[in-house]
């Protein structure tokens, strides 16, 4: 997207963070691959051997929370967040990026609040050595630090894209502006769609099997 | 634009209440009134949503809590993030991409038509049914417009079907997925309102029937009074052409994985075997069986599989995070309370009351996608519809299909543009309004009848006890 040569330490920066973070989306995406299985097996488990790990429900919800942490960045990247862009889309260009670029601040402040909250939580649980009430007595650090780790890197790249986006509008390339924070469209979401199922892009008729 | 006109309204009947001063105890109203200013400044601007709810709370905190709240942030949202009634939300979602990509929309497709497409009006029934189906395995109504879109209208291409009906029933069956249960707006309800999700799937079973028999029933009137008898022929000719060779026997089977799957995920929740939470798991660990089978599974399919999964789960989660800590700090200064105090000391009957919410959920859904909206509004009007003595599970029913019914409505609906993006003959988006009509009608009407009798949502889960 961007010409190598052009590229400044902070792009670099932001997209160093924005490949570590499609691979933590995609662990998080198989955490519920393996969440599904792990959850299926206790059952089966439970009900026909009589075994069970008694801590499916505190592991599981850890899993969530990995997996919701995890994708936070990409999702970001992505435009996978919601935002409500009826109103925004009739504006002239100029304030559209603005207030893109507004979007994206606000979201930095709340993601450091998260972050903040997930990193205090963390080391809390690390001072008293927390352990949930579970069989296993899981150290509470483990799974909150790996929660806290997501967030802290979805803050921080909100952090560098602001940073990158808002010398590149003062620069005049309002277009880097749309491109990286426009909403998604129901058009892109169908086609997405469309794509899963390995079907023809919408609107060349006949040419399925 | 409906919407804007209904809040103006709402803003209205909140003054005259005020003025009337049926205010209860110390209330900053000014202080309130500013942050709902801003709430819709926040919204209209295009914030995110998640940060929208993030950052009133963090402003409200600052401004009305005297206890140092932030310290509690973490802990706030780590509760819902850990949460296992919260786990069935990616499970769906991953079992819905899963059985996306293993090619189950166009198999379901084609056998149902063998059944549905004798009857009067017969390849519309088909769109009702398969979108309903389809959507008891994707709780998306976009995907499964979306998907079923693009099955479904090749099999309309020169038939005298009427366009309108025929797009009018696809974007109707696509407004099933989240009533149908298992539907992901009741795992968030239940979580926010501290329902049971199976009671909420019990509720849903007879709204969800009632809303297709009343749809089929338009398709129905629709094919006697044009008497499609030999269009119907016509549009059946190419799976009909295959039915012969394949025998009827055939596409039983073809069906029976589906049936097999729903059977096991919504059996095992009804029966109390299982969580909605394992329930889910089942379904996932079914639907790579189902895509072994359909030989359609491959490491890269289920990677994208989970991919997909995560982005929306984090979609979904950062809102869910963001509403917990936004509903605990109004909590802590008692705005729900004093709200549901407020609004049920009104001299309005509660069923006007109730009329007031469900056009304020109509209004809302013309412009927010269900998920934010449900997450965003119930912690703060569910504790006056309680207060008013409703019930929370038949309110769960009415509150989801409010949602649908924002997603066909024209002239904003989502559903009818992801439609008219697909369409071949490039028609104008008014057919498609004109055509969901009748359906949108019944829906409203399907609404009305469960407000008079919410026996129809209630008696099954007190069956269940």
């Amino acid at each position: 997207m961007i010409p190598p040569d052009r590229s400044s330490l902070i792009e670099r920066a932001r997209g160093a963070v924005e490949t570590l973070a499609r691979w933590m989306n995609a662990a998080a995406g198989w955490m519920f691959v393996f969440c599904a299985f792990f959850i299926t097996a206790e059952v089966l488990a439970r009900n026909f051997l009589g075994v069970t790990t008694q801590s499916t429900t505190e592991l599981s919800a850890y899993m969530l929370a990995f997996g919701i942490a995890w994708s936070l960045a990409h999702t970001l990247a992505e435009r996978g967040h919601v935002r409500i862009d009826v109103f925004v889309n009739k504006l002239p260009a100029r304030w559209q990026r603005v207030l893109h670029l507004v979007a994206l601040a606000l979201m930095l402040v709340f993601g450091i609040a998260l972050a903040y909250g997930g990193v205090f939580l963390a080391l809390e649980s690390f001072e008293f050595r927390a352990t949930d009430m579970t069989g296993i007595r899981t150290p509470l650090v483990i799974p909150q630090g790996l929660w806290a780790f997501g967030i802290a890197v979805f803050a921080l790249l909100a952090f560098l894209l602001l940073v990158e986006l808002v010398v590149r509008l003062a620069r005049g390339d309002g277009e880097a502006v749309d491109r990286r924070m426009s909403s998604r469209t129901y058009e892109e979401e169908a086609r997405e769609v469309l794509e899963a199922i390995g079907d023809v892009p919408a609107g060349t008729p006949g040419a399925r099997r | 634009m409906i919407a804007v006109v209904f809040l103006g309204l709402l803003v209205i009947v909140m003054g005259i209440a005020a003025a009337t001063g049926v205010s209860t105890g110390p209330m900053p109203i000014a202080e309130l009134v500013m942050l709902v200013a801003l709430f819709c400044l926040f919204f209209g601007a295009g914030v995110h949503i998640a940060a929208v709810l993030g950052i009133l709370a963090l402003l409200i905190g600052f401004a009305f809590s005297d206890r140092p709240f932030w310290l509690a942030i973490g802990q706030i949202t780590w509760a819902p993030s850990a949460n296992f009634i919260l786990v069935a939300i990616p499970l769906f979602l991953l079992m819905g991409e899963i059985m996306l990509r293993a090619g189950l929309s166009e198999k379901l497709y084609r056998s149902l038509n063998v059944f549905l497409a004798r009857l009067p009006g017969g390849l519309l029934h088909t769109n009702i049914i398969a979108c309903g189906v389809f959507s008891a395995v994707s709780g998306s109504s976009v995907a499964t417009a979306a998907t079923m879109g693009s099955v479904a209208l090749p099999y309309f291409r020169n038939t005298s079907y009427d366009p309108r009906m025929v797009l009018g029933s696809l974007a109707a069956g696509g407004a099933l997925g989240n009533l149908i249960p298992p539907g992901i707006t009741f795992i968030l309800y239940g979580l926010l309102t501290d329902t049971s999700v199976g009671k909420l799937y019990l509720a849903a079973l007879g709204p969800s029937l009632l809303v297709m028999v009343l749809f089929l029933a338009v398709i129905f009137w629709h094919g006697l009074r044009r008497n499609r008898a030999q269009a119907a022929s016509a549009g059946a000719a190419a799976p009909v052409a295959q039915a012969p060779s394949q025998s009827l026997a055939r596409t039983l089977l073809d069906l029976v994985p589906t049936i097999l799957l729903i059977g096991m995920v919504l059996g095992t929740i009804y029966a109390g075997l299982a969580t909605p939470t394992e329930s889910a798991a089942f379904g996932v660990v079914g639907a790579v069986v189902f895509a072994l089978i359909e030989r359609r599974l491959s490491w890269r399919m289920l990677h994208e599989s989970a991919i997909a999964t995560a982005r929306t789960t984090a979609m979904i989660g950062l809102i869910v995070l963001a509403a917990f800590l936004l509903n605990y700090i109004l909590t802590s200064i008692e705005v729900p309370q004093k709200l549901a105090r407020l609004v049920s000391e009104l001299p309005i009957p509660p069923w006007a009351i109730m009329l007031l919410i469900i056009g304020f959920y109509i209004a809302l859904g013309t412009f927010m996608e269900g998920f934010s909206m449900i997450i965003t509004t119930i912690p703060v009007i569910f504790p006056v519809v309680k207060a008013l003595g409703y019930d929370p599970i038949w309110f769960g029913v009415i509150v989801t299909m409010l949602v649908e019914i924002a997603l066909i409505s024209p002239p904003d609906g989502t559903v009818l543009y992801v439609l008219q993006g697909m369409r071949a003959d490039r028609g104008s988006i008014v057919d498609i309004f004109w055509g969901v009509m009748p359906f949108l009608t019944v829906y409203i009407a399907a609404v009305v009848i469960l407000l008079w009798l919410p026996e129809i949502a209630l008696w099954l889960p007190r069956l269940a006890g």
